[in-house]
């Protein structure tokens, strides 16, 4: 056990006396985070800036504005009121609203029967959900409107007598719409950016480690210093031990700052710190093994360094730490081939305040069997190397 | 002549490196298509649907509503805690439960509540409750009509509701008409058209500057002594290097343009201003390069600070995300790298149908940002040279 300590020390000492080592799995992961969560932290809530043309000065248009004032788009919605529509599609152009609805003259009268002058929506192309909300509380709001008008229409087209169309209005205008729908909120925590993108540049610099690990061997087999080792009285295995240690230390301890910093610093939140202490180490785990399959697969420093940095890519772009959990429902299903994807998984689940085994359970397993076909692989390959 | 023996060994080195190409095309060709997919359907209020087991056609048909709403991006959940979860993990903006027995309810004259799950803080999903409503509102106005008039004439409600369907048709229902003021937008175009002008402005920059690394291993292993002994002189070396990176840079930015128009159909706007924002950014990359050659003392320094430095760049340079979106100082402090300037003159020509003249303050800037980085590279490395410090 000395002997694995000893060689482990050793690697760790050897890699931290390099400063780009420092670079890459504290200080760029720790900068790069602390960007996006400036970049994100306080603005990133939906906002819609709404202007409203009122030509009618009825009652239908009061109750329009009165839906847009109401207390589920308060947080939201902030209304501007115009005189005519050229001042607020002029507001529209120069970007002081998102999006602009003009009701006409007439359309109270219209509400009774009359004939319809269509309410306009005017919409900006780089506010696409503003004008979204827009329309939909528009049309939401005709609707029950345009309900009456139906009902009163397909009576008459049932058999209902022309001539009481006076009488079937009347009623009409007492119904309501017999679906609605009913807001509810989760009882958990909202994700925070930097509580995923934290841990994301966290992993994605930690994976660069597969890169340092595997070139640093090759530089010592160059050297001759593990031949020096084997001529020592010390086994295979502890040599592999405690290279593998070292590699697992420097990486948890690059998870560890960037999380810590994270949530120092900016305000990152997880459920549970005895699963974000899991997660990192089983993401620890799985570079270790990452280093192993790239060693057995390389034959030279120069190729170890190449098929590093393709693994790190790949994964990477599989394991969704480029993009927030937005992703398409594919690419959610492919970041499950990937360690850092269901590291992330429970990260976004600690995120949201689930905690204890619901959180990393599955995350731990996933990449568990990640680690071990990897694993698994590597010895296969030595294997076969051994026989040739 | 010597100098382009210099351009022709740098330039056959690099494409010979197999590492190389797949930085150069593969991986920006991969980012891209993540990121091209990622950014496309900002427009669309992302929900999820859980439909109750043996949904009759009156649910049915609210289902296809939500399916068909041009604002919804829907995606069905087998369970109310699938959906719930992925709501919890933010792939979501709103969940709607189709409530069980709807159509027996809606038979029967009883109103129905539509649950519509949401992050209680996140506005964007009250607002994408808005839009759920105007869905099942428009639904339930057929439902309205179909019962008011089977009440009516004694009809059936199934019936009723058929005839509603027809007379909806031919009835004439106040509009609401949607009009764009503003389409000309400040943003450059959502999906591949986003990430493909993007990540050639990060790529080109960040291979440019990880080539440093070639440069430094060439002084390190003494070839450049070697040459400067020859005798070569450090003025030709230096500017054999930088006409080799400006080629690979051009290089690779025609790879990602060609590309990008063939197999992402990407438009780039007017060639030419094209063009001379293609060769003045590949300009900018050489000169990073070039100095990273020159100031970094081993190829691991560049390759571990390479990549750091020019994905922070980027993203402080809006090629992540828009600079738009994120706060006024920190869009300020973006301009003050090349990148956002860059980034600003492919939205003028993709978003505003800009010509030459309309990016000709942002090429000026650009060429500044060029001259003192190749200058200062020039400087660095041939003192490199001539000191014998290489």
């Amino acid at each position: 056990m000395r002997v694995v300590l000893a060689i482990a020390a050793k690697d760790l000492r050897q890699r931290l006396r390099d400063r780009s080592a420092w670079v890459i799995v504290f200080l760029a992961p720790v900068l790069i985070s602390g960007l996006m969560a400036m970049a994100f932290g306080g603005g990133s809530e939906f906002r819609a800036d709404i202007g409203v043309v009122d030509l009618d000065r009825g009652a239908a248009a009061t109750g329009l504005t009165r839906v847009l004032r109401s207390p589920e788009l308060k947080d939201t919605v902030r209304l501007r009121s115009y005189d005519d529509e050229a001042g607020a599609r002029r507001a529209v152009d120069a970007g002081r609203v998102h999006a602009a609805i003009v009701v006409p003259e007439g359309f109270t009268a219209a509400l009774r029967g009359g004939g319809s002058s269509p309410v306009t929506v005017l919409d900006s192309v780089d506010f696409g959900l503003q004008a979204q909300l827009a329309r939909a509380v528009t049309e939401s709001y005709v609707a029950q409107v345009n309900a009456d008008r139906l009902s009163v229409a397909t009576a008459v087209a049932a058999g209902a007598p022309q001539e009481d169309v006076p009488e079937l209005a009347g009623e009409a205008a007492l119904l309501h719409l017999p679906e609605e729908v009913r807001p509810e909120g989760l009882a958990d925590d909202p994700l925070k950016v930097i509580s995923y993108f934290g841990p994301s540049m966290g992993m994605f610099f930690v994976l660069f480690t597969v890169g340092f690990g595997a070139r640093g061997y090759f530089v010592e087999q160059q050297q001759g210093t593990l031949d020096r080792i084997a001529a020592a009285p010390v086994g295979r295995g502890a040599l592999l031990l405690g290279k593998s240690l070292s590699t697992f230390v420097y990486s948890l301890a690059g998870l560890a700052t960037v999380t810590v910093v994270s949530w120092l610093a900016f305000g990152a939140r997880w459920a549970d710190p005895v699963g974000v202490a899991a997660l990192s180490a089983g993401m620890a785990v799985a570079v270790v093994s990452l280093t192993a399959l790239v060693i057995s697969l390389a034959r030279t420093e120069r190729q170890a360094e190449g098929l590093a940095s393709i693994v790190v890519f790949a994964l990477a772009l599989l394991g969704g730490n480029f993009v927030f959990a937005s992703g398409t429902a594919l690419m959610r299903r492919l970041t499950l081939f990937t360690p850092n994807g269901w590291a992330l998984r429970g990260f976004t689940d600690l995120g949201t305040g689930v905690s204890g085994w619901a959180a990393v359970g599955m995350p731990l397993l996933g990449i568990a069997a990640f680690s071990a076909g990897v694993a698994m692989v590597t010895v296969l390959l030595l294997r076969l190397r051994r026989t040739t | 002549m010597t100098a382009l023996a210099v351009t022709r060994a740098t330039m056959t080195r690099t494409l010979r490196d197999r590492t190389a190409l797949f930085f150069m095309v593969l991986l920006p060709v991969a980012i891209i298509v993540v990121i091209g997919v990622t950014v496309s359907g900002f427009d669309q209020f992302r929900v999820g649907l859980v439909q109750a087991a043996q949904a009759g056609p009156v649910a049915r048909e609210l289902v296809s509503g939500l399916e068909d709403a041009p604002g919804l991006r829907t995606q069905a959940y087998a369970t109310a805690s699938d959906a719930s979860a992925a709501l919890r993990r933010a792939e979501l903006d709103a969940v709607v439960l189709v409530p069980s027995g709807l159509d027996e309810a809606v038979r029967a004259g009883r109103s129905v509540t539509v649950r519509v799950l949401v992050e209680p803080s996140g506005s964007a999903g009250h607002a994408a409750v808005s839009s759920v409503s105007a869905v099942v509102a428009d639904h339930a106005a057929r439902l309205q009509a179909a019962r008011f008039a089977a009440g009516e004439t004694d009809g059936g409600f199934d019936e009723t509701l058929a005839l509603t369907r027809r007379v909806e048709r031919a009835a004439s229902p106040v509009a609401v008409r949607a009009e764009t003021v503003d389409g000309r937008s400040d943003y450059l175009p959502l999906g591949y058209s986003y990430s493909t002008p993007t990540m050639l402005v990060l790529f080109v920059f960040i291979n440019a500057l990880a080539g440093g690394a070639a440069i430094v291993q060439t002084r390190r292993t003494g070839v450049y002594a070697r040459a400067l002994a020859a005798p070569v002189s450090a003025r030709t070396l230096v500017f054999g290097e930088t006409v080799a990176y400006v080629l690979l840079a051009l290089l690779q930015s025609l790879l990602i343009v060609g590309i990008g128009a063939l197999a992402f159909g990407v438009a780039w706007g007017d060639p030419l201003a094209a063009g001379v924002l293609i060769t003045v950014w590949a300009l900018v990359g050489t000169g990073s390069g070039l100095l990273a050659g020159a100031l970094f003392r081993t190829p691991e320094q560049v390759h571990a600070v390479g990549p750091a430095l020019g994905t922070g760049l980027g993203m402080l340079g809006g090629c992540m995300w828009p600079l738009a979106l994120v706060p006024d100082w920190l869009s300020t402090a973006g301009h003050a790298v090349p990148h956002a300037w860059a980034v600003d003159a492919w939205t003028t020509l993709l978003s505003k149908d800009g010509d030459l003249p309309a990016i000709l303050r942002h090429l000026v800037v650009l060429t500044a940002f060029a001259t003192v980085l190749l200058a200062l590279a020039s400087f660095a490395l041939r003192r490199r040279l001539t000191t014998g410090r290489g």
